[in-house]
């Protein structure tokens, strides 16, 4: 097949070249509704972590099956199942995270990162190189939440992690912690990724 | 017409078994963790009312059901707890919600035994304005509602916060979420009180 990929394209993909959200723009609900704090992020990032490495191992297993005008429906409800499971262990086991990320857990389901690796990566290559894709795009796609988050937690209340490390008269931007703040910061960060890769607009 | 069967089966196949196949996944997984959920429930309303009624060593359900008019011709169902120590009732809890700024407001009440003064409110559930809306959760604002009798409130612009009364000094930059407390308590204290004494839980 021409669309297959090594095992290093794999893993720059998902880390830099493919970069989820500042590279392709994809998966901006969570990027911009979660990123007020650090722990939100991280714990956003890791869930989609999960249901991307999931989804894209039951995908690669079943892409022999798959009839080409029922593969969005099949993608969407192995995402679906593993989303729910992603909930309800958030709820067990994390219920004060599970109520601040509230509908955004359920919102992974219709995250374009991971039905486009689905459809891009898992449905035309081999467990091991989904599984690989799947890994390096969760972990740039946490990498980059938690930076934003990083950076609208220390503007908008001095803290990271909840651990004040401004000095006392920081006077805190509310503004960042608010829709303005992520969308000011994605767009520098954004800016950034452009400048580093040489992009012409 | 047999054809057609099999050609559909051909198709859907895999549809139909992966959806059997998900669907006994979520059902093992809920059935494992639906009890520990349960109880995060119950653990977090039962943690903030003790947050409340500090002196109380068990809360139990007194009056289920209680419907109260949040909104006009809207009703919503609410539990009554008694917080009890020692065998003794040292105040009642219940939940309370209305409209916020942005969303719901769900919160925790307790008043003391004769159901005479509030002793304060914890949210449960809010969505207010971070820096704005979200200070009714601490700060002067929930501190005015510590001691202030059972009557109706009223919501005023400037005042001193510090005196205890039945008159509450909004928050400025969130008068939307200030009005929003103060309706919900005066919609849901005298259908309790009324409701407690019916029971003859006071007097």
């Amino acid at each position: 097949m021409a669309n297959t990929m090594t095992a290093k394209q794999a893993i720059t993909g998902g880390l830099w070249t493919e970069l989820p959200v500042l590279r392709l723009v994809l998966g901006m609900c969570p990027t911009l509704a979660v990123t007020a704090s650090v722990k939100p992020a991280l714990t956003m990032g890791l869930s989609v972590l999960f249901v991307l490495f999931c989804s894209n191992i039951v995908v690669s297993l079943m892409r022999n099956l798959l009839k080409p005008h029922l593969r969005i429906l099949m993608f969407t409800l192995t995402i679906a199942t593993f989303v729910t499971i992603a909930d309800l262990f958030l709820k067990a086991f994390m219920p004060q995270m599970s109520e601040v990320l509230g509908p955004y857990v359920g919102l992974i389901i219709v995250n374009c990162i991971i039905i486009a690796r689905a459809e891009a990566c898992a449905s035309k290559n081999g467990i091991f190189i989904s599984a690989i894709d799947a890994i390096s795009m969760g972990i740039g796609f946490t990498i980059v939440l938690c930076i934003l988050a990083s950076i609208r937690e220390v503007l908008s209340a001095g803290t990271i992690f909840g651990v004040h490390i401004m000095w006392k008269s920081f006077v805190p931007w509310t503004a960042m912690s608010l829709p303005v703040g992520a969308f000011i910061t994605l767009g520098l960060m954004l800016g950034c990724a452009n400048l580093l890769t040489g992009k012409k607009s | 017409m047999f054809k057609a069967i099999k050609e559909f089966i051909e198709k859907s196949w895999l549809l139909i078994v992966s959806s059997f196949v998900f669907g006994l996944l979520l059902a093992m997984t809920n059935s494992a963790w639906s009890g520990k959920i349960e109880q995060n429930k119950a653990g977090k309303l039962s943690g903030l009312m003790s947050m409340l009624v500090t002196n109380a060593d068990k809360f139990e359900a007194a009056v289920p059901n209680v419907r109260v008019e949040v909104n006009k011709g809207k009703f919503a169902a609410t539990d009554i707890y008694t917080a009890m120590s020692n065998g003794q009732i040292v105040g009642f809890c219940f939940k309370a919600e209305g409209t916020g700024f942005a969303d719901k407001i769900e919160l925790v009440i307790a008043a003391d035994a004769n159901f005479e003064k509030i002793i304060g409110f914890n949210v449960l559930t809010s969505s207010e304005t971070p820096g704005f809306g979200d200070k009714i959760a601490h700060s002067f604002y929930n501190d005015q509602y510590k001691g202030t009798p059972t009557e109706k409130l009223h919501l005023v612009k400037s005042g001193d916060d510090k005196i205890i009364d039945n008159e509450i000094v909004a928050i400025s930059g969130a008068t939307v979420s200030s009005t929003a407390v103060v309706n919900i308590l005066n919609n849901y204290l005298q259908p309790i009180k009324e409701q407690l004494k019916e029971k003859g839980l006071i007097k």
